[in-house]
């Protein structure tokens, strides 16, 4: 009797709880959503992975004048500059960056460059998935960071669905 | 400018302090006793004030008799009012910040806010002031003055002309410094531009200096551009080998490659000037050229050995009959090491450092090369120049010998044979004919024991003279009673050795030291060519005996310590004929060359400013440079390779720092007594005086 | 003065010329002229001035790059200090050259109040040429001034070392006339004038 007892304190009613909840919870929306397919939207000002951005006329924004370098705690930025000639123009002015490195090891989304860009073009974007399997390929260059055409990862993020998924849930 | 006597003072106040400072002291450098800052544009204690900018406002009272202060009723510029008794001075009221704010307001109205790409940025005295002083904000609303950007002056100095404040330092610059005058503000108001003369090139020896000077980015460095920014970039203290003057310098590195080199203050030696030599001239340090690693001749090519086999290679071919020619940029270090490697390993005594047409005997290691200290130069009354062209071989003399001019009324007597960039101010202009300076010198010898009344039997008449050097008895009777009054330096450089008879006339220069008591000097040329004087490296066969000998095959091997005979040696035949015979060459050094073409064994040479090391300056000093940047390849310093091989050939201890080879240099040289690491003083050490008196 | 700011073109930098590379053009009087000066002041320097002027007189009224390095070659100063003094002031012709004549308009406030910009027009129109150009056949060069000091004469014109005022259109057609039959140019003759007053008697104080 007593096993009975102490059986169903300690296996039933748990159990009846447990499913309880789900069969309670099986008629509301889900909280989960399917990773890989699908992504949350995200906060307005989540800071991920950096962007060199463009001008509308397709210039590059950066200038190469290593004020983003200068203003990153974790010295994760390296920028090399070089003079534009009539002929070969990346950025309005006289300067642009001819290699523009981040390590994204080191760096620690603190989003100083961002700040201290006078023109804008380094930004910090939502793309969160930077995982990868070798070390050597956290090293983002110039080519992997500007953006091809201006407003490229403006666009609706991919894992936006429906716009409802909200995290507020 | 405190060159004032101290004891001349005068009682003033400032912000409520008294305090008694020289009469005659700027109102901007008096301050600076008590810590404060004003700030400054235009300004530079190196040369006089003009008052252009207005930053250096300041408000100055004097005490009246009742004990109150009267106000002058305007702001004073702080750097053209000398203070005077009973003046009190205020830096910190309102009316103070006030103008300051004024004053950058309107001096940044022309001003382009593009401090991101410009060079200055970061470093730039407008930017500080502004920060620290200047408004926040801009009322200006109209358009800038705008002009093109990035006009290249020279090859090293681009002119950003809408960023000029027209304060107008370079051309002060050019003025009262350098001397050639080649830059000068045309046009005016908003026009004005410190520019050349119609925008030809800007030519001058002196011509960097103007970019470090320049409180904004007007004038920057056409071989920096963009190449860092200053937070980007490391700094170390370095030294320039360029000619053997010893200037400091900051070498700027970024990762590792050394991008731009600056002016470091060294009262004794530089002040804070370099010449464009020495300031753009190190491009070798990043040279696609360099040599990196051991070579081994094989057939007509080269093929990369280990240190270890080169050193084999060398053991077994080098011997008595062996010698070492030496460039002008190893460190005593490396020097003394070689002459151990040579005495105790391979026997052999044949080592020189002398490129010169001219080798005088051995002995002139011991003799007067330095008596007068480069910073003395412009407190002399007169100062002969014979014979050298101080502003291509010895810049930083001729800036000196220029400021006694300038400052302290020095006479300057320039005697040579071509046209020198000292011929512009020389009080005096001695201009012979080529390759009579040794008649001259005669001459001068006459000319001053005729003025002293003693013997002239065995001179030539001054009739004779002036046939053969076209220089007149009365400007050497002249010359003679300058050098008479005493407080005379007179100045010859290694040149000299290049004219006719140059023994006779540096006797004859010495006596006339000796009969006028003037100081005399023959400065060495290359960088540590002083310091190869004072270690000795020339025993044995000289230069010339060596090459020489080479030709002739009746010696086995040659080494080359930094040094291409082909572009050294006046004769490139000979040259040329010695490096083609001799069997058995080794080429050690920083860059590919000509003369590497001829060697068997090829080692690269870690530049100067890669390793530890002292090097003595003309005038004797030792100062000693640390590693600022790291050897692109698998370089070596000469004294490792020198110590290393040594232990080969006879095996003992090897010297495993530099620091442990100067002080086996002190203990062996008695000059060198007092430069041993711990004991270099911030400045440089200057030698120890050996032998007084050589030539007499 | 429209140019002051052209740089020019970077790649063509020229080397200004050596001393011994230059074309000197002063005549014997000129250089005696030049020889008293230096008895009027206590160093060469202080005889920029009047020397530019004496230049400006014997290279027909510009003072071009020849010009300004023959002064510098005579009173041993940089080339670069002296083009510094010339284009300092605004009576030495250095930006390009001028006519036989130059008419300058004063169009500063009483000038103005008088009507100075209609006639500036009229001789704008009479001429073909705006402010600071040369007419066609190279006599005439036009300039806009700030006050001439002669306020009472308003609106008034300077030629030479003369002052025309008041002008109206039919005094100034009798003017124009005039210049155009003077042989001599006014220019030259006035930088003469000043010379001669320069290398005058010295006059003891």
């Amino acid at each position: 009797m007593k096993g009975q007892a102490q059986m169903y304190r300690d296996v039933v009613k748990p159990l009846l709880a447990g499913f309880g909840i789900t069969a309670k919870r099986l008629g509301r929306k889900k909280v989960t959503i399917q990773y890989p397919e699908e992504l949350r939207e995200q906060y307005p000002r989540t800071r991920w992975r950096h962007f060199l951005t463009r001008y509308d006329s397709g210039l590059e924004r950066c200038i190469g004048c290593s004020l983003c370098a200068g203003a990153c705690p974790a010295r994760c930025i390296y920028v090399e500059a070089a003079e534009n000639t009539d002929q070969e123009r990346y950025s309005p002015g006289e300067r642009y960056a001819v290699r523009y490195e981040i390590n994204m090891l080191r760096c620690i989304f603190c989003g100083y460059c961002q700040d201290a860009c006078p023109t804008g073009a380094i930004v910090l974007r939502k793309d969160f998935e930077l995982a990868n399997y070798e070390r050597s390929q956290f090293l983002f260059t110039k080519e992997m960071l500007l953006e091809e055409y201006p407003g490229q990862n403006l666009e609706p993020h991919k894992g936006k669905m429906q716009g409802t998924i909200a995290l507020k849930n | 400018m405190a060159t004032v006597a101290a004891t001349d003072t005068v009682n003033i106040v400032i912000n409520d302090v008294d305090l008694q400072v020289p009469k005659g002291e700027l109102v901007v450098e008096a301050v600076k006793r008590l810590g404060h800052e004003i700030p400054i544009f235009c300004y530079h204690p190196r040369m006089k004030p003009v008052g252009m900018c207005r930053m250096c406002l300041v408000e100055v009272g004097f005490k009246q008799p009742d004990g109150s202060v009267r106000k002058m009723p305007k702001p004073q510029a702080g750097c053209t009012l000398p203070v005077s008794e009973g003046m009190v001075i205020y830096t910190d009221t309102e009316m103070v910040h006030r103008d300051r704010k004024g004053v950058l307001e309107f001096l940044l109205i022309n001003h382009p806010l593009d401090c991101p790409v410009c060079d200055r940025g970061g470093e730039c005295p407008l930017q500080n002031n502004t920060i620290f002083y200047g408004p926040s904000t801009s009322r200006y609303i109209d358009i800038k003055r705008h002009a093109p950007k990035a006009f290249p002056l020279s090859e090293y100095v681009t002119l950003d002309l809408e960023r000029c404040i027209q304060c107008g330092r370079c051309v002060r610059f050019t003025e009262e410094i350098s001397g050639d005058a080649q830059l000068a503000f045309r046009f005016r108001g908003a026009a004005m531009q410190p520019s050349t003369f119609k925008l030809t090139d800007f030519d001058s020896k002196f011509s960097g200096n103007v970019i470090e000077i320049c409180p904004v980015g007007a004038l920057t460095s056409s071989k920096y551009r963009f190449r860092a920014r200053p937070w980007d970039l490391e700094t170390s203290e370095g030294l320039c080998l360029e000619c053997g003057n010893g200037c400091n310098v900051w070498l700027d590195h970024r990762a590792a490659k050394l991008v731009r080199v600056n002016g470091r203050t060294n009262e004794a030696i530089n002040e804070e000037w370099t010449c464009d030599k020495g300031k753009f001239g190190h491009d070798y340090y990043n040279s696609s050229k360099r040599l990196t690693q051991p070579l081994r001749r094989e057939g007509d090519r080269f093929v990369p050995v280990s240190w270890g086999e080169a050193y084999a290679e060398i053991a077994a071919h080098l011997g008595a009959k062996s010698a070492a020619l030496v460039g002008s940029t190893v460190s005593n270090e490396g020097l003394f090491c070689l002459q151990k490697l040579f005495k105790d390993g391979f026997g052999s005594e044949n080592i020189d450092h002398r490129w010169t047409r001219t080798l005088p005997a051995a002995g002139e290691r011991v003799a007067k090369r330095h008596e007068s200290s480069i910073a003395s130069l412009e407190h002399k009354k007169t100062v002969l120049v014979f014979g050298a062209d101080l502003a291509n071989s010895q810049p930083i003399v001729h800036l000196r010998v220029r400021k006694g001019w300038f400052l302290n009324e020095t006479r300057v007597v320039v005697a040579h044979s071509q046209t020198t960039d000292a011929d512009s101010f020389a009080n005096l202009l001695l201009s012979c004919k080529p390759g009579s300076l040794d008649d001259l010198a005669m001459g001068l010898e006459r000319a001053v024991a005729e003025a002293q009344k003693t013997d002239v039997q065995g001179f030539a008449s001054f009739k004779d003279t002036e046939k053969t050097t076209s220089v007149k008895e009365s400007a050497l009777r002249e010359v003679a009673a300058m050098l008479l009054e005493g407080n005379a330096s007179i100045v010859c450089t290694a040149s000299i050795y290049n004219e006719n008879k140059p023994v006779e006339t540096l006797a004859a220069l010495a006596k006339i030291a000796a009969a006028t008591g003037a100081e005399f000097n023959v400065y060495a040329e290359g960088g540590n060519d002083e310091g190869a004087m004072a270690l000795g490296v020339m025993t044995g066969r000289n230069t010339h005996e060596i090459l020489q000998d080479c030709a002739m095959g009746d010696l086995n091997a040659l080494w080359l310590v930094g040094a291409d005979p082909l572009t050294l040696h006046p004769s490139r035949r000979l040259a040329e004929d010695a490096l083609e015979a001799v069997p058995f060459l080794v080429y050690q050094g920083l860059l590919e060359c000509e003369a590497m073409g001829y060697a068997s064994i090829v080692l690269p040479m870690e530049a100067p400013g890669e390793h530890d090391g002292t090097y003595t300056n003309i005038e004797g000093r030792v100062q000693r440079m640390q590693q600022a940047v790291k050897n692109p390849g698998d370089g070596k310093p000469a004294w490792r390779v020198f110590s290393e091989l040594l232990v080969r050939i006879k095996p003992g201890r090897p010297s495993f720092s530099a620091k442990e080879i100067m002080d086996e240099i002190a203990a062996t040289h008695p000059a060198f007594a007092e430069a041993t690491y711990d004991k270099l003083e911030k400045e440089g050490t200057p030698l120890k005086p050996v032998i007084e008196n050589f030539y007499m | 003065m429209s140019d002051f700011l052209q740089l020019g073109s970077p790649n063509e930098r020229p080397r200004a010329p050596r001393l011994d590379e230059l074309d000197l053009k002063f005549s014997d009087q000129a250089l005696a002229e030049l020889d008293e000066l230096y008895s009027h002041y206590p160093d060469k320097k202080s005889c920029i001035l009047p020397g530019l002027w004496i230049a400006q007189r014997e290279y027909g009224g510009y003072l071009n790059g020849e010009a300004i390095a023959e002064v510098a070659y005579h009173l041993k100063r940089s080339y670069a200090e002296v083009e510094g003094v010339a284009t300092f002031y605004s009576m030495y012709n250095t930006v390009h050259a001028v006519g036989k004549h130059m008419i300058e308009v004063c169009t500063c406030l009483s000038c103005q109040v008088c009507g100075a910009y209609p006639v500036a027009e009229y001789l704008k129109k009479k001429l073909g040429v705006g402010f600071g150009e040369t007419t066609e056949d190279g006599v005439f060069t036009l300039h806009e001034v700030e006050c001439l000091n002669a306020c009472d004469r308003a609106p008034v014109l300077q030629v030479g070392s003369s002052y025309h005022g008041p002008v109206d259109e039919k005094s100034i057609d009798a003017l124009l006339e005039n210049l155009r039959a003077q042989e001599e140019s006014t220019v030259i003759q006035m930088a003469n004038d000043i010379v001669k007053v320069q290398t005058g008697p010295l006059k003891s104080k």
